[in-house]
C-alpha cells in the first residue's frame, strides 16, 4: 500500500482540493446527539471529532427513496432515469462505515450487478479517517475497527499530521495531482501510526466475543431472550435505518394523475415491521416481534453463511428508543449474561 | 437485450383459461425474441410477473421448457398484483423478469424414481416437475404422483388431471387423487371409477394408497406450509432420506435477485435466501436452516 505524509497545516488546502473532485460530503453537527453527512459550505461545518452520524454513508449509494424506473402505459415503456453526472466526496467516514460499505457492495454488485449502485461508487471519492471510540463502539470485536480496502485514501490522525493510506488508482492520482500536499512517509511516522493504532485499540470498552457466535445464535432459537426484548420493542424500524449493514428495501409503483404514467420507486424498508414476512392469504412468517427482533439479530450475525452482518458501529443502541442493547442481547445469546 | 437486471421485459398474453373461481391460467409469449430464446429455465424456477402501475409478484412457471416460446402460469387472485393480471384479456400486456430460484434438479433425479406430492397451488410448479420427467420418460424409473384438492370445483389443471388419472399408465406415471369435502359428488364417482387410486381425506392419506417407495425415490412436494408437516412425517415413516426429499417454498418476495431481504430464513449459522438459494430445498437444508419448514 502506498503511503504518504499530509501536514496538518496543509489541512483546508487538501479539503479545498478534494472539492475539485465534486460535491463534498462531511460530518456536520446537526443537535446535541446528532451528526450527520452534510454538503459542506465552509471548512468550519466539518466535525472530525464525530463519533457516528446518525444515518450511515450507505444513503449516498442506496438513497432512501429512488426512482428505479420511470413508466408510460400507452407507450408500453419502462425507462431507467437519467443516471446523474454528480461526483461526492465523503469526508471523513469511519473505518466501520467503510467496511460496511463493503459489505453492502457484496451484496449490490456480486452476481447481479445493480447498476445505481455501481455507477454511484464510481463517481464517488472516500476519504476515511481515524477515530476514538466511544461506550458503544465495539468494532474491534467484528474486526472492522480497521479498513484495508474501499476507500480512496485514509487519514490517520498521528499527531502534527495526518499519515495517509492509499487506496485507490484514484486516490493515487488526487496524490499525484498535489505533489505539494503530500510529503514521504518516514519512518517515524510508521512508528507513530502504529502508536496511534496502538492506543485506539486499548481504549475500546465495549467488547462482543464473536468465536462461535453463529452456532449459539443457531442454538438460541427457541431462548427466552427473543420474548424478553421482543416485549420491549416498539417495532418502530429506526435500528434497520440507522445500520450502516442493513439493505431491505421495498418496492412500490406510483402512478401519476394522468393514471398513464409513473414511477417504480426503491425505498430503505425495516424487518421490524410487522409486514416484512406477510404473504397472500395472510400468512405471517414472522408474526410478533419475538420472531421478527430473532430474525434481526441472526441476520447480523451472517450476512452470508461465513460474514458478519454488524460492523459494530453501535448505532443501533444509541437510536433505539426502547434501549435495546445491541451487545447486550448477543451477550444473552453467549450466555455471559443471565 | 437486457441490460438492467431489475427492468420488467413485454411479454404478451396469448391465452387465459378460466380453472376456478379464483385462479386462471394465463398464458404468454415474451416479445423481445432473442430475449425469449435465451429464455431457459427448469421446473420450480419463478417470474416476477408485474402489471404497469401496480406492481410485481412472484408466480411460478409450471410447464416445463417447451419448443413454443411460451410460459404458463397459474395464478390465483390473492391481492392487489394478482387481481390486476386476473383483469387482463387476450392480446393484453404483461411484465416479467426472470426465471429466477434454483428449481428442482431434474438431473440429479435421473435413473431414480419420483413420488410427487402436491396441494392446493403447489401443484403447479409440481406440474411443472411432471412434464419434464415425462417429456424425459426413459430418464426417470416410476412415477406416482400424489395430488390433494379440496374439492372437484378446485381442482387445478383439471384437464390434465384427470388424463393423468385415467390414462395414467399410458402415460407412464400412477396418478393418486385425495379429496376432503365428503360431500363432492364429481370426486366420489372419480373414487367408484377408480379405488385404488382416488380417496376421500387429505393428501398424506394417500400415502396409504400407494406400493412402499423403492430406496431410490425422490420425494418432490409443493403446497402450503402446513403440509410439509404431515408429508414429511410420513416420509420419515418410510424412511426417506433428508436429502431425497424436495420442496418449494413460498416467502414474501419483492426482488428475486438476493437484495431485498424479504425472503430471508435461518439463522446466524444458516441464513437463506428463499429466492435466489432456492425456492427448491432439501429436507436436510430445512434440518439445517431453523424456520424453513
Ligand atoms: C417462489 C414463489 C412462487 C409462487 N408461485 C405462485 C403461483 O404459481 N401462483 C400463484 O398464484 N401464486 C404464487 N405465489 C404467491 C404469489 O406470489 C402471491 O400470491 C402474490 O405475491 C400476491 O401478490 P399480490 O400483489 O396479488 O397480493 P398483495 O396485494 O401483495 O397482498 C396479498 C395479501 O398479502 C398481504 N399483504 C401484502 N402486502 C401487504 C401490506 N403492504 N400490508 C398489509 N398486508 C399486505 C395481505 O394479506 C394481502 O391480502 C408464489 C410465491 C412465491 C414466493
Ligand atoms: S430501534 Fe429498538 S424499538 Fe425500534 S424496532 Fe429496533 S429494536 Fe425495536
Ligand atoms: S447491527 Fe447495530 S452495531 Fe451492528 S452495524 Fe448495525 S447499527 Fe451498527
Ligand atoms: S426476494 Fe428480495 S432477497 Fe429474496
Amino acid at each position: 500500500m502506498l503511503v504518504k505524509v499530509l501536514a496538518k497545516s496543509s489541512f483546508s488546502s487538501f479539503v479545498g482540493a478534494l472539492g475539485d473532485y465534486g460535491d463534498l460530503y462531511a460530518p456536520v453537527k446537526t443537535s446535541e446527539k446528532v451528526h450527520s453527512f452534510k454538503e459542506i459550505e465552509s471548512l468550519t461545518d466539518i466535525d472530525l471529532s464525530y463519533t457516528r452520524t446518525m444515518i450511515p454513508p450507505k444513503k449516498f449509494f442506496i438513497h432512501p427513496e429512488e426512482v428505479i424506473f420511470e413508466f408510460n402505459i400507452d407507450e408500453e415503456l419502462y425507462i431507467e432515469p437519467p443516471g446523474g453526472d454528480e461526483r461526492i466526496v465523503l469526508f471523513g467516514v469511519h473505518s466501520c462505515d467503510i467496511n460496511a460499505l463493503n459489505l453492502l457492495a457484496k451484496v449490490f454488485t456480486e452476481e447481479l450487478p445493480d447498476k445505481y449502485y455501481l455507477e454511484r461508487k464510481e463517481r464517488s471519492f472516500i476519504v476515511g479517517v481515524s477515530c476514538v471510540p466511544d461506550e458503544y463502539c465495539f468494532c474491534h470485536s467484528t474486526g472492522t475497527s480497521y479498513a484495508q480496502e474501499g476507500f480512496e485514501l485514509f487519514l490517520h490522525d498521528i499527531g502534527d499530521s495526518y499519515f495517509v493510506r492509499v487506496g485507490s488508482l484514484k486516490g493515487h492520482e488526487f496524490i499525484a495531482t498535489h505533489p505539494s500536499l503530500f510529503e514521504a512517509a518516514e519512518q517515524s511516522h510508521y512508528d507513530s501510526f502504529k502508536d496511534a493504532e496502538r492506543k485506539m485499540y486499548a481504549s475500546f470498552t465495549n467488547e462482543l466475543e464473536m468465536a462461535g457466535l453463529q452456532d449459539l445464535l443457531d442454538m438460541a432459537y427457541e431462548s427466552e431472550v427473543w420474548t424478553e426484548y421482543g416485549d420491549k420493542c416498539l417495532g418502530c424500524g429506526s435500528c434497520n435505518l440507522v445500520c450502516p449493514r442493513c439493505r431491505c428495501y421495498d418496492v412500490e409503483d406510483h402512478i401519476n394523475l394522468d393514471l398513464n404514467t409513473g414511477e417504480r420507486v426503491r425505498k430503505w424498508y425495516s424487518c421490524m415491521l410487522s409486514e416484512h414476512g406477510l404473504v397472500a392469504g395472510g400468512h405471517n412468517f414472522r408474526p410478533t416481534a419475538r420472531e421478527r427482533i430473532r430474525n434481526r439479530f441472526n441476520c447480523k450475525g451472517s450476512l452470508r453463511e461465513d460474514m458478519p452482518n454488524c460492523v459494530g458501529c453501535g448505532r443501533c443502541t444509541v437510536f433505539c428508543p426502547a434501549e435495546i442493547d445491541y451487545v447486550e442481547v448477543m451477550k444473552k445469546v453467549r450466555g455471559d449474561l443471565k | 437485450m437486457k441490460v438492467n437486471p431489475l427492468e420488467p421485459m413485454k411479454a404478451k398474453i396469448t391465452e387465459i383459461e378460466t380453472m376456478t373461481e379464483i385462479e386462471k391460467l394465463i398464458t404468454i409469449k415474451l416479445h423481445d425474441r432473442e430475449y425469449a430464446e435465451s429464455f431457459s429455465y427448469t421446473p420450480g424456477q419463478f417470474v416476477t410477473l408485474g402489471v404497469m402501475g401496480v406492481g410485481e409478484a412472484p408466480i411460478s412457471i409450471c410447464t416445463a421448457q417447451n419448443d413454443e416460446l411460451e410460459l404458463e402460469f397459474c395464478i390465483r387472485n390473492a391481492g392487489r398484483v394478482t387481481n390486476a393480471i386476473h383483469k387482463l384479456k387476450v392480446g393484453d400486456t404483461v411484465w416479467g423478469r426472470g426465471p429466477y430460484g434454483n428449481g428442482f434438479p431434474m438431473d440429479v433425479y435421473e435413473g431414480n424414481d419420483l413420488l410427487l406430492i402436491a396441494g392446493g397451488l403447489g401443484i403447479a410448479p409440481i406440474r411443472g416437475v411432471l412434464q419434464y420427467a415425462l417429456q424425459n420418460r426413459e430418464k426417470y424409473g416410476d412415477i406416482s404422483v400424489l395430488y390433494g384438492v379440496r374439492c372437484y370445483d378446485l381442482m387445478l389443471f383439471k384437464d390434465d388431471m384427470l388424463d393423468y388419472f385415467r390414462n395414467g399408465d399410458r402415460h407412464g406415471v400412477k396418478f393418486y387423487l385425495s379429496y376432503e369435502d365428503k360431500e363432492d359428488q364429481v370426486c366420489y364417482g372419480l373414487a367408484c371409477e377408480r379405488d385404488d387410486r382416488c380417496m376421500h381425506g387429505m393428501v398424506t392419506d394417500l400415502f396409504k394408497k400407494i406400493d412402499r417407495p423403492s430406496k431410490k425415490t425422490y420425494a418432490i412436494i409443493g403446497g402450503p406450509p402446513i403440509m410439509y408437516k404431515f408429508t414429511i412425517m410420513q416420509l420419515e415413516k418410510l424412511n426417506f432420506r433428508p436429502e431425497r426429499v424436495y420442496m418449494t417454498l413460498e416467502r414474501r418476495m419483492r426482488c428475486g435477485v438476493g437484495q431485498c431481504g424479504h425472503c430471508i430464513v435461518g439463522t446466524g449459522k444458516s441464513i437463506k435466501y428463499v429466492c435466489k438459494d432456492g425456492p427448491v430445498f432439501t429436507l436436510w437444508d430445512a434440518m439445517n436452516t431453523k424456520g424453513m419448514i
